[in-house]
């Protein structure tokens, strides 16, 4: 039989609770009694709108809240869209360059790389958005006019922003789980004569990668939530739901993810109209679910790597 | 005195209980339009630098945004581009609706300067509507260049969007649900129509600068087109015409009454005029 935690177990026995403990668990308590409070209002706001129309939220595209029409798989297609594509987009560059910083830039300079990489995580998403309705949207619209899009507003338009958005993120925690890897794996390495590049691939690779893929879950987590930035450029068209999921066409036109439905003005039209105002929140909901899941992932692959066993 | 380890949970209660004697001085919240929001912003700070008064002035949700506020007892004043309607009345059944106006603008169709250079320049109900039902999708056929037609819907439940579907539909509970880009704020239906090919909007005619966006004239059942201007909009022959309001629950007082006597002065009808629109009629 083991032994008991001996030291532990006495010194819990002999002293009470002290100020600290106290502090500590009384605001853990509070945490969760208000998040569970949030979660039991905000369902209990959705409610009327879940009984009524939860079946039609999830299976139509159809949104007009005029006619009692409250379908959001046309917003959810655009999230999923957008956030997908920004993070195809991102991680390869945000992978590329957290090698850099790992592998390669000297120990000096590593901190200020870093520093730099979380400055542009820092800046406002709003300020994200305007330079996108500056530039952006007009430089898409420029470069794919062969292809004729109406306006610059695009989901591709979005996802490009998101992506630039999300790429400090991703860059910064797969860096994370790169540094993870113990540094004396790579003096073994050199030991056994491989070069830089053999060392990446073979010993710190391997090892960093659930780590990777959980910085890019969690990236997807963050751009799936971006509100303010995407409201800007994608051009907020309701109900548009393309005939295939691998169909390219809509991503050069408008549409809408469920954070520009919630940006807009119809949150403040909805209160005080129990169905439409549920509708709403629910959209929020279906958010919370699918950021929920992408982020818990994601959390769950960081900690897989090789510094927390 | 070090505040000691022990003495935090003390200092947490004291903290928390000390909260609700910061309450602010009280703020006059005026909500809504974007129309009307240069107007009232600017009478604030008139009024606050002579009187003191702490107004705070959001443009969260357009027309009914501020409506809804209103009812819902989440400001003191909405500012509306659109009359209040039987829909607020019934849906607030306990608030007195009590409007005041501001002003009168024009709601202007505006079109980007390329349309206006191929030849756009007024547009008639029938055209308006087709291209609200995406019936006419190109320039071509209402005599412009050859490009699609970008059409920026300003968002349903903007003053601006009701004053449009009013007059498109005689109502506009009756406008057909079809979907378009849209856009929200003034801004914003400024900015992205000046920046896109082919574009047309519905914006406040005072927001138009006769450059980058132009405004359409509106060609009547005698064949007429007629600008959106301050002539036609006193004489009523522009059919987009609309008045703004400042609506209160019940008579306005104290520092929701002073906001809206001094809009209604001279001197607040010279800062009407200075944003473009005209003093009350």
């Amino acid at each position: 039989m083991h032994a008991l935690p001996h030291g532990r177990l006495t010194w819990q026995k002999r002293r009470p609770p002290d100020a600290v403990v106290f502090t500590c668990l009384a605001a853990a308590a509070l945490f969760l009694a208000l998040l569970g409070f949030t979660l039991i209002l905000w369902v209990r706001e959705a409610w009327p709108a879940i009984r009524a129309h939860g079946g039609e939220m999830l299976t139509s595209g159809e949104w007009f809240y005029r006619h009692q029409h409250f379908g959001a798989l046309a917003m959810i297609y655009g999230s999923a869209v957008v956030s997908l594509l920004a993070l195809l987009l991102a991680a390869p560059v945000a992978f590329a360059t957290a090698i850099f910083i790992s592998e390669w830039l000297p120990h000096t300079l590593r901190p200020w790389a870093k520093a730099a990489v979380e400055f542009l995580a820092a800046i406002p998403s709003v300020i994200y958005g305007l330079l996108g309705i500056m530039f952006l949207r007009t430089w898409m619209a420029d470069w794919l006019a062969p292809f004729d899009p109406l306006s610059g507003d695009m989901l591709l338009t979005a996802a490009v922003l998101l992506a630039v958005m999300i790429l400090p993120t991703v860059t910064t925690f797969a860096e994370d789980s790169l540094r993870a890897v113990p540094a004396a794996q790579r003096l073994a390495a050199r030991g056994l004569a491989l070069n830089r590049t053999q060392t990446i691939h073979r010993i710190v690779l391997p090892q960093a990668w659930p780590g990777m893929i959980g910085a890019a879950l969690l990236g997807l987590g963050r751009g799936l939530g971006e509100t303010i930035a995407v409201f800007l450029i994608i051009g907020r068209l309701d109900n548009r739901l393309p005939e295939s999921l691998l169909d390219p066409a809509p991503l050069i036109e408008p549409g809408q993810t469920l954070t520009s439905k919630l940006g807009g003005p119809e949150t403040h039209i909805a209160m005080g109209d129990p169905l439409h105002w549920g509708a709403i929140l629910t959209l929020g909901l279906i958010l919370l679910v699918l950021t929920t899941l992408f982020v818990s992932l994601g959390n769950l692959l960081l900690r897989k790597n090789p510094a927390h066993p | 005195m070090i505040p000691t380890m022990k003495s935090i949970p003390a200092l947490a209660t004291l903290l928390i209980a000390a909260i609700p004697s910061l309450s602010v001085a009280e703020t006059l919240r005026v909500i809504g339009s974007t129309t009307v929001n240069p107007v009232v912003a600017e009478a604030a700070e008139v009024l606050r630098e002579e009187a003191g008064l702490t107004i705070r002035v959001d443009t969260a949700g357009g027309s009914s945004g501020g409506i809804h506020a209103l009812g819902a007892g989440r400001s003191d004043i909405a500012m509306s581009s659109r009359p209040i309607t039987e829909a607020d009345r019934e849906r607030y059944p306990s608030v007195r609706f009590d409007s005041h106006r501001a002003g009168e603008d024009a709601l202007a169709l505006i079109v980007s300067h390329d349309v206006w250079q191929g030849g756009v320049r007024a547009i008639d109900r029938e055209q308006m509507q087709a291209i609200y039902e995406r019936k006419t999708t190109n320039w071509k056929s209402l005599g412009g260049p050859d490009r699609r037609i970008a059409f920026f819907n300003k968002e349903p439940g903007r003053g601006s969007w009701e004053v449009f579907a009013d007059w498109l539909y005689g109502k506009a509970e009756n406008s057909p649900p079809v979907a378009h880009p849209e856009v929200g704020a003034n801004e914003e239906a400024r900015t992205k129509v000046a920046a896109t090919r082919g574009a047309v909007s519905q914006l406040s005619a005072s927001w138009v600068d006769g450059e980058t966006i132009h405004a359409l004239a509106i060609t009547g059942d005698d064949g007429q087109p007629v600008e959106p201007t301050h002539e036609h909009i006193t004489d009523g022959s522009y059919p987009l015409n609309r008045t703004l309001w400042l609506i209160t629950d019940g008579p306005p007082q104290g520092a929701a009454k002073r906001l809206i006597d001094f809009i209604q002065s001279p001197r607040g009808h010279e800062i009407v005029k200075k944003h473009g629109y005209l003093p009350p009629m």
